[in-house]
């Protein structure tokens, strides 16, 4: 009989994928960890005691295979490649797309209502990945790696080679764009819709 | 409603979205919490970052657990 937990893993797919993403940058590479790890999964499902979320022990698992394919990644590949961040963090000439020139708001951020009534509709996850998405690469990374998967900043800067700063200024920068992303897609539409 | 920055205000909307950030990542000085604080009780559009960027982090949580 097939474990209906079977399906359920596959669901968490995209979620793992875009963690691998956040790890490796490199799609390919990212999707090998995840087929590794289901795969894996898959194998140690039986003795998978529930404790955790399953979330979290698919987890636990992809975290081993990316630093698998890491190690191996880095032997082929000298260094690692940074000009994302030099575009991201590099100058502060995005701020003044979101502030004027006496540093207000162009777009005040609004009173969401109960906003965590949000967590408990579907459709509003599908908003919040499709956000992840539009981020730029590195910060789309770096808030992936600190605020989801819950790294801390000094191991961030660590693996995506940045200074504590450029990683506070492009966190910065993908929390702005995260919320008015959110504003514009999600809690803007919902406050017209009633 | 667009008000400039109060004479004995430290920070703009600029600067005050930068240390609510940065607070997730680092313990702010007590200059900039003195700040941030002063800031905010006069801005309302700042105060709405700060329970955005709650907000976000809430989710963010949920997100990793798969308990959405």
């Amino acid at each position: 009989m097939t474990d209906p937990r079977f399906a359920e893993i596959e669901g968490h797919r995209p979620y793992l994928v875009r963690y691998a993403l956040g790890q490796l940058r490199d799609g390919q590479l990212a999707e090998e960890a995840v087929q590794e790890c289901l795969v894996a999964a898959l194998e140690s499902l039986p003795s998978f005691g529930g404790k955790s979320s399953l979330r979290t022990w698919l987890t636990s698992i992809l975290r081993f295979k990316v630093i698998d394919l890491q190690r191996r990644a880095m032997s082929e590949r000298a260094h690692v490649e940074l000009t994302d961040f030099a575009a991201e963090s590099g100058e502060e000439g995005w701020l003044d797309d979101l502030f004027d020139e006496t540093g207000h708001w162009r777009q005040p951020p609004q009173a969401w209502a109960d906003p965590e009534a949000a967590f408990e509709q579907r459709r509003f996850w599908e908003a919040f990945e499709g956000c992840l998405d539009r981020l730029p690469a590195a910060g789309g990374r770096v808030f992936f790696k600190r605020e989801i998967a819950g790294d801390d900043t000094e191991t961030i800067c660590k693996d995506e080679g940045i200074t504590a700063s450029n990683c506070w200024v492009i966190l910065h920068r993908a929390r702005l764009q995260l919320r008015a992303c959110l504003e514009k897609n999600w809690f803007g539409k919902e406050a017209r819709a009633g | 409603m667009e008000k400039k920055r109060e004479p004995g205000d430290p920070v703009d909307c600029r600067a005050a979205s930068r240390l609510l950030s940065a607070a997730y990542e680092r313990k702010l000085s007590p200059m900039e919490s003195q700040a941030l604080t002063y800031h905010l009780d006069r801005c309302f559009m700042c105060r709405n970052f700060d329970s955005q960027l709650k907000f976000l982090h809430a989710a963010s949580e949920r997100f990793r657990s798969g308990d959405e």
